[in-house]
Order: structure tokens, then C-alpha cells, then sequence
């Protein structure tokens, strides 16, 4: 019997190929869309879980408000892993990271420098903590010894073959030199440290062994014993407070208590994230690198199930629609003995057959659009052709969405009553209409709102990258890594703005890009250490062309000046800072501010200027409050360059590099690009949105159309009957188009309220947003219409064009 | 007695008003019986047939199938009773069109869950019988109006049932292939006593019968 379904199945399938290519390829689409959400997912959720203990690995955790803002910190004191191994009997391994940044690295004998990105100190104990193994060196000793690193096998190969690394020297930043000790494998692309290469011992590392509970830089991580749950040493390490922090704060105020700094509205909790939790959930400052959002994920994943569930709807629509068809031969099955059972299985297995046709369909879809979306998505995800789990997952699911899908179809076919299909009206009176309508409201309700949610996220988009930032982020190149010029820095500085397309030059290491953090608290002259009264700033080391060459706008007071001879302790600050001083600017100047505690010695610095808000970080967050001083050490070089020819202008400057410091590698980038990678994640939302909008609106589209056809087909007769009785082509197809605009009416109805109020959620993230203009939903609401009164017309046309003697002399 | 109608009544209701499509109806068939229902167009013919094959209900009245009441009967059972007594003959022949004239007659031995090779046999039995062996694999509109009703007959004979129902078999086709299919319907009602019910127009075709029942707006006279 089963075979005979398959056969019979197959043949229907082929007899009718416009409605079978339709639903497959409806399918297809909705498959292929979920397949590549699917793999997508699977790879954000797999972060960290190769590590052999990953699951007892934990990352101590620091929410701490502190005079006036709060932060939530993944990084915590240097002391706090000798507390932990003191403290807690659970605890089996810790093991910290000081990142720092990138690094320039050359052998000893060499003189061109390479660039690492990404360099950290960490604790011997590292290899344990993430069971890591060396390919050379001896894992018992490495990284015991200050002035030892270790290298990932891409960063060794640079420089030496893998087999003799071990002993050679590196000099790192040109002034620091290292002995090899170990080559790891590099880390995978869905590990926390996938950018990390160069791994220096913590013993070289003098701060790690201070006793400064007042400063956070340590990634710490730990391992728990096997059968400790995390939740058992939250209350203990939240009691870390009373025991360290405090009584360390005491040396700057004394007699502060834990219950004082609680009533004045400061804390410090610490807490723990698991390890494999850490690139999906935490979003903390001086992240070891960046993370996603787990809302994308819940997002992709609404849209992976909206996709097939659409596809799927459709495949019901068209295939309850396509049944009038079937209604003859359902009729015939009954008289001959068949019962409902033995229809329903037929039509699984024919809707089974199609979800098959259709996994093949979407496997090809997939690996065609496969790059596209790893360049979308920033991934390099690959369809896993090879492993078993895959295709038992896939088929397992195909069968499922077989069953779903052919289900309703079904039931709904093996109930006609063979008296009524028999009788010659054929299906006109099998009903289901009020079913099928509504699915086509549905679909089309989701593709209206994923237009309105699309023209959203576009909207805010370009109001951030139109918004003024509050300085100039346009043609402003950053030369990385100056400080390797030594003395020559300020030379190279001089030359550049000798170059006649150079507008102004600064030396900084801080700019007003999202990676630009340094913190600390100032308190004022009047008003001492109250702590009411400690300002939270950045604290940016600048030149004197700073100002000028960021744009800034001076709203009170003056820039620095090389005509004043003591601005070496004066500060420049922003309103932000300002409002939180709770002065307003012109009050500002000539306010004396310290930084950090030492009350005894305090060094004040004068505020002799103003600056108009400028955004540091993400629009979603608000305006930091940052202070300006003087300062020589910099780290890169600014260069405002008038419009024109950038490639020639860089070859040019990097052609001044190249006389003043020979070999050392020339790094730049532009800061507006710095600034639009942190919108990477909304860019990318939006692409995303506006690719399944187009995928839900193409499959909602197919449905329409083939339900358009099958009405137009359904009421051939009647549209013979009204043209014989002299009805225009024009008139009959209005009359059915006009049916299905009501359907698409009430859809949007239905979802432009519900697309005004998912958005406005989405859009409370954003600090500084756009209202939702009314044209987006009339935008919406017009393409929905457009799009399907093209789909539609085409059919109805069609119908209405044939000629009645032939429609009426058939039956 | 094979079946028995008593006091059938069938109506719908039009406009508050009840129009009767059975009135009164009293039959008793027994086995063996060839019967041909006549009756102007509109008189309630194809209706009769189609509540004495079980495809239409009644309001009113009795009706029993080898002593089984009818109208008690679950739709489950009533698929059995297909299978194992009824064979349906359609004007417009029914036939599955995409299915083979072999197939199509394999299908009511699927649905009684015959066994393959007495399924085969069975078959092409069938096809001997009907002459119509080399046209087994084509398909039902690959055919002529009459070899397509040969093919439905043969179909509703493959299942061996006791009661053949025929609404208009011959309203197809010319008279030549009418008198095939009334010969055929002879030769089976006398030799393998298969009861017959047909409806038809023509007083030639229900000549072939041994009882003639005559309709007027839904009465039997
Ligand atoms: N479901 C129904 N609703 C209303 N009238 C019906 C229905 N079925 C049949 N009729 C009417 O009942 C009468 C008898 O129909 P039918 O049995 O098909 O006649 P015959 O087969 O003798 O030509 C006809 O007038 C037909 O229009
Ligand atoms: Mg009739």
C-alpha cells in the first residue's frame, strides 16, 4: 500500500506541475532561509563549549556604583585570585588576563616589527584552567618565568618553524624582550580568545601582585570542583566587599563603612557568569572581545520559525485550494472502500513527498546563498554535508514539517462526502474558504510588519549616521602605533602637517571612537572627598591640536595654549561633565579638580574650557563625561586631510613614516569607519530584516498566486456566463482582484498597530532615536497592496481574457 | 432479502418550505434481482440510488442492508461495506485518472487488503474477461467513452460484490457500446447472480431487466 501511495503521489505530483513547483518551491525557500538561521544559531551557541571543563569555568563578574555612574565590569582586581584561592575551598583553578591591546613583535637579530592584535599577560595556569596542549615546549614550566610568552602556531610561524620556537627571543613594542616557551594551537573562530596570539607570563607583570582592590583590570576566571554549583559561592564572594574592598578604601577615607557607602547609593557586587554564557549574554566593560547579543539570536530564531511557518501555511493554502481539484477523486476512493485513514495517509505522503522535493530544493538555495550570508552575518559557517547528526536532524525535521504542513490538508480533504463531489458540481462546494482567507491574512499581516520593522531600522540607521556627533568624523585618518618613532614622534607630527592637503595633526591615544576608555573619579576642591560630589570622567591625554583637530566647539573658556605657560595643569571638559559637576559651563571655568583619593597630596587641575557634547561609544548609550589634559604620551597620530584624493594622500604620509622610521609597519584606519562598526550589529539587523522581508513577501506572494489561479479557475464558468451576458475584460478582473485586496486590507490592518509597538520597543534601546514618521506605515501598507495586486491581476486578467465558449463547453 | 427501504422519506429545506425529493418510498430487493429505476429527469432517481449505495441520507423511514439498519451505521463501517458488497458504475465513469486501467482496478483490492499475487490474478482475470488486456497500461483519457465504462464496470466487478449500483451507465455513450455494457450486465446478473440496480432513460436498456421501477417527483407509481 505504501508504495502505491509513493507512485500515485508522484504521478499527481507531475500531473499538476505549476501547483507542485509552486509549493516546493514556496518550501524551499522557507527551508533554506531556516536552514542557514539554523547554522547560524547552532555556531553562536557553540562559543567556548570546546574547552575540556567549560562548563565548571567561570568568569568573575563586578557591577559597581561609585560617586555618581555605574558600571558593570567583566574585569575585577588584581588581588582577587589569590583572595579566591585563599577564600574558597571550591574553587580548584584561577587564572587571570591582562589584555594589552596589540603588540609590534620582532626577533631579536630582526628589524621589521609584525603586528599582533591581540597580547595579554596571563597566569601559568592557564593551560590547565582551559586544557590546553603545547606543540612545543614543556607545559609543567611554561610561562613560570618572567619575560616568557607563548604563541599561538600562526603568530610562531612568522617568525620560526614551530619545531625550533622554544628558547628564541622576541621583542615586543621594541623595548621588551621575551623567551619563547611555548607554541599552542590557535584558537578556534568560536573561541573568547580567537584573536589572541600572543601570550606573556603574569610574573613580568609588577601590578599583578599589588594589593589594589581599588582598580579593576584582571579578567579572573575559575574552575569549580565538580560537584559546586556556581550558585553556591555567590553569597561568599558578594562578602568580598566587607573583607577587601573596604577596608583598602579606608587608606583614602578613613572610617568609611560598607553601611555608609550603601546609603549614599554606591555598591560593588561580584558576581560569576559561566564561561560558555559570556559571548551570548554579557555585555560588560573591557570585554576580552566582542560579543553578540543573545535578542539577536531570539530574533533570527523568530524570523527561522515565522519563515517556515509561512512556508508551510502556504503549502495548506494551495494544497486545500489545489483539493478542488482532488474532490472527484476523493469521491471515487470512498466508493471504492477507501476510508478516511487510508486518504489521510495518501496525502501525507504526497505533502511528505513535496517537503522532500523541497529539502533538496533548499539545500541547493542554501549552498548557493551560503556566502552570501556568511558575508551578511560576519560568520564562516559551512553546511556540515559530512556529519550524520545533520542529515538524521534535517530528514527528522523534513518528516515533521511533511506531517504539519499535509495535515490540515488532509483532514480537510478525506471529509468530502463523495455525494456532494460526485454529483458533477465538482469542488466549488467543498468550503474551507473562511480557512484559507484567514491564512492569507496571516501571511501577508507578517509580511506587512516585517516591511514596517525594515523601513524602521533604515530610518534609525540613517539618523545616527546623519546625527551631529559633536565633532568631525569625517576625513580623519588614525595612524596607528606612532610612539615605535620614539623621540621622532613629534617630527613626524611636523611633517605630516607640512603636507598641503593636511588641514590639522594631534597626537593622542584617545579618540572619540568606541575603544577609547580610560576612568577616573575627580574630586572637587570645595567639597573635598564627599563622595556626592566625585565626578566620573575620562580622563584623555591630548596636544595642544587637539581641539582644533577634532572639530570640537568651545561653548565657555579657551583651548589650550602654548602662550600660557602652566596649562600643564589645567583641563579641558565636556558639558556632560559639566551637568554632572552641576554647574553650568561658564561656572565651570576655574574649578579645581583632583583625581583619585590621596587626599594628603592632592594635584589639582583647573578647568579652563568647555566643550560641546560628542559622543563616544553607540548612540544607544548616553554622552560619557570626558576631561582633557595635556599629556606626551600618544599612541597614534590624527590627521585631518581635505577632501580629495585619500589613496594618494596615505601613500603620502606613509611615505613620511617610511623616512623618519624605516621598517616599522604603517597602520591606519579612518575614524568614521571606527565609529560605523558600532552600528555593526544594527547594519547588519537591518540587513538581515530586509532580506527575509523580501523571502516572507516572495513566499506570501507565490500563495497568492496560486490561489489567485485556482479562484480564477474555480470560477471559470461564472466569468463565461457574465462575459456572454456582456461584462469587460476590465470589470471581471477588478471583481477578482477585489476580493483579494480585502484580504490584504485586513492584514494590514491587522499589523501596522502591532509593527508601531514591537518597533517602539526596539527602538527604547536607542538613547537618542527617530519617532516613527506615519509614511512608514503608508509605505508599507501601499507596497503590500502594489505587490499583491500585481500577483493577483496577472491571474485574474488571464481568466478574464478567455474566451466563454470555450470555458462554458468544458464540463 | 438483500435490502429493504420502508416508508423513506428525503426533503431540503427551501425558503421555510420543505421540497421533497424521496416521498413514501417502500423497495424490497432481493439477491439476484436486476432492477432499472426510470422516471422523467428531476424525478428522483439518481437520489434513490445514491441512499440506496449509502453515498446520500434520508430523513425519514427505514432502511435495512442485509438486515442491518442503515442509518445507525458509522462511516467506518460503511467504507466495509463497500469494499465488500457494493460496486458503484458512474455515468461520467470516475475513473483515476492517473492511474493506469491496470491500476485502477487494483485499487478496490488495496483498500480489501487482498494479497499481492491474488491480486494480480485477480486482475488480469479481469482484464481477459473484458478483453481490454492491451490496454492495461494506458491511461483512462487514453481511452474511448465505452472502453473507459468497460474499465469502470470491470472495477466495480473486481471486488466480487453482491449489489451493483449504476446511475445512467450508459448516458455516455452511443448504442452499440450501450448494448455491450447491458449484455455485460446480463450475463452477470444471470450467471455469477450479481444483483443489479441501474438508472436509465431508455426503455430498450431496462428491458435487460427482470423489474422496472418508475418515478414521479420522488414517488414511487
Ligand atoms: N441537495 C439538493 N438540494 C436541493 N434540491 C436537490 C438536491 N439534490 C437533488 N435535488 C433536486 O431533486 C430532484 C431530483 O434529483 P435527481 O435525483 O438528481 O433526479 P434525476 O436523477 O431523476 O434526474 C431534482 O429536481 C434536483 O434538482
Ligand atoms: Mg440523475
Amino acid at each position: 500500500m505504501f508504495k502505491n501511495y509513493i507512485k500515485i503521489a508522484w504521478r499527481s505530483l507531475k500531473k499538476q506541475p505549476f501547483f507542485t513547483f509552486l509549493n516546493t518551491f514556496g518550501l524551499a525557500i522557507g527551508m533554506a532561509g531556516a536552514l542557514l538561521i539554523a547554522l547560524y544559531i547552532y555556531d553562536e551557541m557553540s562559543y567556548d563549549k570546546m574547552f575540556a571543563d567549560a562548563n565548571s569555568i567561570h568568569r568573575i563578574h563586578a557591577d559597581i556604583k561609585f560617586g555618581g555612574d555605574a558600571r558593570e565590569f567583566a574585569v575585577t582586581p588584581a588581588p582577587m585570585a589569590e583572595a579566591l584561592k585563599n577564600d574558597f575551598s571550591e574553587i580548584e583553578l584561577v587564572t587571570r588576563f591582562r589584555t594589552r591591546g596589540s603588540a609590534l613583535v620582532r626577533k631579536a637579530d630582526d628589524q621589521a616589527n609584525v603586528k599582533e592584535e591581540q597580547t595579554t599577560f596571563v597566569d601559568a595556569s592557564f593551560f590547565e584552567m582551559f586544557g590546553l596542549e603545547l606543540l612545543a615546549g614543556d607545559v609543567k614550566t611554561a610561562l613560570k618565568n618572567p619575560n616568557t610568552l607563548v604563541l599561538t602556531k600562526t603568530a610562531a610561524e612568522k617568525h620560526f618553524e614551530i619545531g625550533n620556537a622554544v628558547g628564541q627571543n622576541l621583542v615586543l613594542n621594541n623595548e621588551e624582550t621575551y623567551t619563547v616557551v611555548g607554541v599552542i594551537d590557535d584558537f578556534p573562530q568560536n573561541s573568547f580568545l580567537r584573536d589572541h596570539s600572543v601570550f606573556e607570563s603574569m610574573e613580568g607583570n609588577g601590578d599583578a601582585k599589588e594589593i589594589n582592590w581599588g582598580s579593576n583590570n584582571y579578567q579572573t576566571f575559575i574552575k569549580l570542583i565538580p560537584t559546586v554549583n556556581a550558585a553556591d559561592i555567590q553569597e561568599q564572594l558578594r562578602g568580598f566587599l566587607g573583607k577587601y574592598v573596604i577596608p583598602g578604601v579606608q587608606q583614602y577615607m578613613p572610617g568609611i563603612t560598607e553601611e555608609q557607602l550603601k546609603k549614599s547609593g554606591s555598591y560593588l557586587v561580584y558576581s560569576t557568569m559561566p564561561l560558555t554564557d559570556i559571548h551570548l549574554k554579557s555585555h560588560r566593560v573591557a570585554e576580552i572581545s566582542a560579543n553578540n547579543d543573545i535578542q539577536s539570536i531570539y530574533i533570527l530564531s523568530f524570523i527561522a520559525v515565522f519563515l517556515i511557518v509561512l512556508a508551510s501555511v502556504n503549502f495548506m493554502n494551495l494544497s486545500t485550494a489545489h483539493s478542488l481539484k482532488r474532490a472527484k477523486e476523493v469521491g471515487v476512493r470512498k466508493t471504492l472502500g477507501s476510508n478516511k485513514i487510508d486518504l489521510v495517509r495518501q496525502f501525507l505522503v504526497e505533502s511528505g513527498l513535496i517537503s522532500f522535493l523541497s529539502l533538496l530544493l533548499a539545500l541547493i538555495f542554501a549552498v548557493i546563498a551560503l556566502p552570501f550570508f556568511n558575508t551578511l552575518a560576519n560568520k564562516d559557517v559551512s553546511i556540515p554535508f559530512t556529519s550524520p547528526v545533520f542529515w538524521v536532524t534535517l530528514l527528522g525535521s523534513v518528516v515533521i514539517l511533511g506531517l504539519f504542513s499535509g495535515s490540515y490538508p488532509a483532514f480537510f480533504m478525506s471529509r468530502f462526502m463523495p455525494i456532494k463531489v460526485l454529483k458533477g458540481g465538482g469542488g466549488s462546494s467543498v468550503g474551507g474558504g473562511t480557512i484559507r482567507n484567514s491564512l492569507v491574512v496571516f501571511q501577508f499581516a507578517i509580511s506587512v510588519f516585517l516591511i514596517v520593522s525594515t523601513l524602521v531600522v533604515y530610518q534609525q540607521l540613517k539618523y545616527i549616521q546623519g546625527k551631529d556627533l559633536g565633532f568631525s568624523k569625517d576625513q580623519v585618518l588614525i595612524i596607528n602605533d606612532v610612539y615605535t618613532a620614539g623621540d621622532k614622534v613629534t617630527s613626524f607630527k611636523e611633517q605630516v602637517k607640512q603636507l598641503g592637503f593636511v588641514k590639522d595633526a594631534t597626537l593622542s591615544s584617545f579618540f572619540p571612537t568606541p575603544s577609547s576608555r580610560s576612568d577616573s573619579t575627580f574630586s572637587p576642591e570645595e567639597g573635598g572627598t564627599d563622595q556626592e560630589n566625585a565626578v566620573s570622567m575620562q580622563t584623555w591625554a591630548v596636544d595642544y591640536d587637539y581641539v582644533s583637530t577634532m572639530d570640537f566647539e568651545l561653548v565657555a573658556g579657551r583651548d589650550f595654549d602654548k602662550n600660557f605657560g602652566n596649562d600643564s595643569t589645567t583641563i579641558i571638559v565636556n558639558e556632560a561633565a559639566v551637568r554632572i559637576m552641576k554647574l553650568s559651563p561658564k561656572e565651570a571655568i576655574g574649578k579645581r579638580y583632583t583625581p583619585g583619593f590621596d587626599s594628603n597630596n592632592p594635584e589639582y587641575f583647573t578647568i579652563i574650557g568647555v566643550v560641546k557634547d560628542f559622543h563616544i561609544a553607540s548612540l544607544k548609550e548616553d554622552i560619557d563625561a570626558v576631561s582633557l589634559h595635556l599629556g606626551d604620551r600618544a599612541y597614534a597620530l590624527a590627521v585631518k586631510i581635505q577632501p580629495g584624493d585619500f589613496t594618494n594622500a596615505i601613500a603620502r604620509i606613509e611615505g613620511v613614516w617610511n623616512t623618519i622610521v624605516p621598517g616599522e609597519p604603517f597602520d591606519y584606519y579612518f575614524m568614521e569607519d571606527a565609529f560605523n562598526n558600532t552600528y555593526q550589529s544594527e547594519r547588519r539587523l537591518g540587513n538581515i530584516f530586509i532580506i527575509f522581508t523580501v523571502l516572507s513577501l516572495l513566499i506570501a506572494c507565490l500563495g497568492l498566486f496560486g490561489l489567485a489561479a485556482f479562484n480564477a479557475e474555480k470560477r471559470i464558468k461564472e466569468i463565461g456566463v457574465r462575459k456572454v451576458l456582456g461584462a469587460s475584460v476590465s470589470q471581471i478582473s477588478m471583481r477578482l482582484t477585489i476580493d483579494f485586496l480585502k484580504l490584504v486590507g485586513i492584514a494590514i490592518l491587522i499589523s501596522l498597530p502591532l509593527g508601531w509597538y514591537v518597533m517602539n520597543k526596539w527602538l527604547e534601546d536607542f538613547t537618542y532615536r527617530i519617532n516613527i514618521p506615519w509614511w512608514v506605515f503608508l509605505l508599507a501598507a501601499f507596497l503590500a497592496v502594489l505587490i499583491s495586486v500585481l500577483t493577483v491581476s496577472y491571474q485574474s486578467i488571464k481568466a478574464a481574457i478567455v474566451n466563454p465558449v470555450k470555458s462554458l463547453r468544458s464540463e | 432479502m438483500l435490502l429493504q427501504l420502508n416508508n423513506i422519506f428525503k426533503w431540503v429545506q427551501q425558503g421555510g418550505q420543505r421540497i421533497f425529493l424521496l416521498k413514501d418510498v417502500n423497495l424490497e430487493v432481493e439477491e439476484g434481482e436486476f432492477i432499472s429505476i426510470m422516471g422523467p429527469s428531476g424525478s428522483g432517481k439518481s437520489t434513490l440510488l445514491n441512499v440506496i449505495g449509502m453515498l446520500d441520507t434520508f430523513n425519514e423511514g427505514e432502511y435495512e442492508f442485509l438486515s442491518e439498519s442503515v442509518h445507525t451505521l458509522k462511516e467506518k463501517y460503511r467504507s466495509n461495506l463497500y469494499k465488500e458488497y457494493i460496486g458503484f458504475v458512474f455515468q461520467s465513469y470516475h475513473l483515476l485518472d492517473e492511474l493506469t486501467v491496470e491500476e485502477n482496478l487494483e485499487m478496490p483490492l488495496l483498500y480489501k487488503k487482498v494479497k499481492g499475487s491474488e491480486r494480480k490474478a485477480l486482475v488480469a482475470d479481469m482484464l481477459d474477461r473484458f478483453n481490454i488486456v492491451g490496454k492495461k497500461d494506458l491511461f483512462p483519457t487514453q481511452l474511448s467513452g465505452g472502453q473507459q465504462q468497460l474499465v469502470g464496470v470491470a472495477r466495480a466487478l473486481i471486488g466480487k460484490p453482491k449489489l451493483i449500483l449504476a446511475d445512467e451507465p450508459t448516458g455516455n455513450l452511443n448504442s452499440q457500446q450501450s448494448e455491450e455494457i447491458m449484455q455485460l450486465f446480463q450475463k452477470l446478473n444471470k450467471e455469477d447472480g450479481v444483483t443489479i440496480i441501474q438508472v436509465t432513460h431508455s426503455e430498450k436498456n431496462a428491458e435487460y431487466g427482470s423489474r422496472i421501477i418508475n418515478l414521479l417527483d420522488g414517488r414511487k407509481i
